[in-house]
């Protein structure tokens, strides 16, 4: 009896097994050719530039039926290197090209494209502001960042001990302010007590919002529309304070401001175009405005 | 002398390895080769998980060596690759997990096994049980919304290695307390009617008799509860602060504990793995972050094992 059981021999067995093979087979291949299927275009990269675009995907997907997929993974040096493995056809980056990206892809060749402006600011938490820090200088933001000033009131502010909200390293944010703090020099590297790190803006924005004594940097559009952060201003050396206001960036007296990008390798896709048209379109810089950003255009007239 | 046992020496060994048992009539039962073909993948999977790592880690084990575990300073930009801050992060979290909710669920298993009543043993369990099934983003909501204002008070952001340790210390409760338990029951009841008959007080059978008679099994819960720790990632990296390079200036400093740290699984879960594609040393260095943890993993497995000692030791 045993014996029978036993006797459903092998045959049967291996060619269920041989069958479940070719199914898994048959939807491996199958998988693999519908990876990218159709003309989608896939984007990905910085968390500033993304709210511009993804708007803008919206509007094409429902007036021209066309597929765009976006994600913000390791924000802009995330999408520039995305873009040089052709994992994606798009990257949005907040920050230009640096020379690191060029060593690192030597053979990929990066078109840039602007579709806005943008500033870094400097923001802090409420109570900082409400303690008379309204301005630093370009040595005190670095001493902060490096965590040598370690109380507002060392800076005029109130005895509120200083937490920084440092962008993680590779953030567009984050290399467009070491350009500002550091120049060509090497940024030290961050280690010291009373220091997080942050990603994304909403993350940035939030932590910043929910602390009493932070400072961080994040998008200037970002810091519109909420009381509960403030943008500090810049105090120069000519002992003159510039504020991250639409004049101060355009006129680029304010000394952080950058473009957002769009980049590609090589010439865009066709899709890929339509949707940077669009972006240039007036169109779509009046999503470019609706979030805070500044349209292109308008850095024309302020220069 | 063990035994040998009748239902499986009997049949003569066949095949690679002689991974066959052959049942006399030059074939294979489906079960047999079903059980074969499962623990092969079970096993490839594993072999392939480490080779695939090690091969994705090369550039940086032959570029980085031993640096990469006897430095603390990590920044991708400048090809600094020192994972011992994360090493640190993550072992002190979950050690510190492990010292908070160890006691707690060991006291709270005893309960349910030894003392609560017979109906409510069910509910109970299934309280736990349910608990300890909860999927951890949810554990890490609660972690952001409840924990970080509290340790606001004690650290700089709310966001330390601290925080994590307590909520990674309330995630691995319930699977410390189900599994204790699981183990205390294990122990044959005739051995506690036997205690009581002794002469043994219901608190002696206890310590006496029923928690070493479940050694193992609490050993290996606690073990598993650890792993578990060492593990997680989504919770931690939302309470983390994932501050890199911070290093104690001793072992018995205590100081980093309630400032922002940053742990193997929070880098590897956060957004530097987009930021390497196409750089093998930045990549390997991260792949190498999973290597160790998979080291500090079976390490503790293995460390548990030797401190269980022989099943038979204590009778």
């Amino acid at each position: 009896m045993g014996m029978s059981f036993e006797k459903r021999e092998i045959t049967t067995c291996s060619s269920k097994f041989v069958f479940v093979l070719a199914l898994m087979a048959v939807l491996g291949l199958s998988r693999g050719g519908s990876a990218n299927a159709g003309n989608r275009v896939r984007i990905q990269g910085s968390t500033t530039v993304n709210p511009v675009v993804v708007d803008a995907v919206e509007v094409l997907k429902a007036s021209r039926g066309l597929d765009f997929s976006t994600d913000t993974l390791g924000g802009s040096s995330g999408g520039i290197n995305a873009v040089a493995q052709g994992l994606v056809e798009i990257g949005m980056a907040s920050r230009e090209i640096s020379e690191r990206d060029l060593r690192k892809h030597p053979d990929v060749d990066f078109r840039v494209t602007p579709i806005a402006i943008d500033a870094v600011a400097l923001v802090v938490s409420a109570p900082v502001w409400d303690g008379g820090v309204h301005a630093l200088t370009r040595d005190q933001i670095r001493a902060i960042f490096e965590g040598k000033i370690t109380n507002w009131n060392e800076v005029g502010g109130a005895d509120l001990s200083i937490f920084v909200y440092d962008k993680e390293p590779g953030r567009g944010t984050r290399e467009v302010f070491e350009k500002f703090a550091y120049g060509s020099d090497e940024p030290p590297i961050p280690d010291f007590a009373h220091y997080a790190q942050v990603g994304g803006n909403e993350e940035t924005r939030s932590k910043v919002q929910d602390h009493d004594s932070a400072i961080s940097q994040l998008s200037f559009a970002w810091t519109e529309g909420t009381d509960k952060i403030h943008a500090l201003g810049i105090r120069l050396e000519s002992g003159e304070i510039v504020r991250p206001d639409r004049k101060a960036i355009l006129s680029n007296q304010y000394p952080i401001v950058r473009r957002l990008n769009l980049i590609t390798d090589g010439p865009p896709c066709t899709n890929c175009s339509v949707l940077i048209d669009f972006m240039k379109s007036s169109e779509g810089q009046d999503i470019v405005k609706k979030h805070g950003y500044l349209p292109l255009d308008s850095a024309d007239d302020g220069s | 002398m063990t035994v040998p046992d009748p239902l499986r020496r009997e049949t003569p060994l066949y095949g690679p390895f002689g991974l066959f048992h052959d049942p006399g009539w030059g074939t294979i039962s489906f079960t047999q080769f079903g059980s074969i073909v499962a623990a092969s993948l079970a096993l490839g999977s594993f072999v392939s998980l480490i080779g695939f790592l090690t091969y994705l880690s090369w550039p940086a084990l032959t570029q980085k060596g031993v640096t990469l575990i006897t430095t603390g300073v990590w920044y991708y930009p400048r090809e600094k690759f020192g994972a011992l801050a994360m090493i640190y992060g993550t072992i002190t979290s979950a050690s510190v997990a492990l010292i908070l909710a160890a006691p707690v669920g060991i006291l709270s298993a005893i309960w349910i096994a030894e003392y609560a009543p017979r109906w409510s043993r069910l509910p109970l369990k299934g309280a736990v049980e349910f608990l300890a099934g909860v999927p951890s983003i949810v554990f890490g909501l609660m972690g952001v919304i409840t924990l970080r204002p509290v340790m606001q008070e004690f650290s700089g952001g709310g966001d330390s290695l601290m925080t994590a340790a307590l909520l990674l210390a309330i995630m691995i409760l319930p699977t410390l307390t189900t599994l204790v338990e699981d183990s205390l029951q294990a122990v044959p009841g005739d051995l506690r009617t036997q205690a009581r008959a002794l002469g043994l007080s219901r608190e002696e059978a206890i310590r006496k008799v029923i928690l070493p008679g479940a050694r193992r099994g609490i050993v290996a819960a606690t073990l598993l509860a650890l792993t578990r720790a060492f593990g997680e990632t989504i919770a931690v990296y939302l309470v983390v602060g994932r501050a890199d390079n911070r290093l104690p200036e001793s072992l018995l400093n205590l100081q980093p504990l309630i400032e922002s740290g940053q742990t193997l699984t929070s880098k590897l879960g956060g957004s530097e793995v987009p930021m390497a594609y196409g750089d093998p040393l930045h990549m390997g260095a991260l792949a190498s972050l999973g290597l160790i943890l998979i080291v500090i993993t079976v390490f503790t497995t293995f460390l548990g094992q030797m401190m269980m000692g022989s099943p038979e030791k204590g009778s």
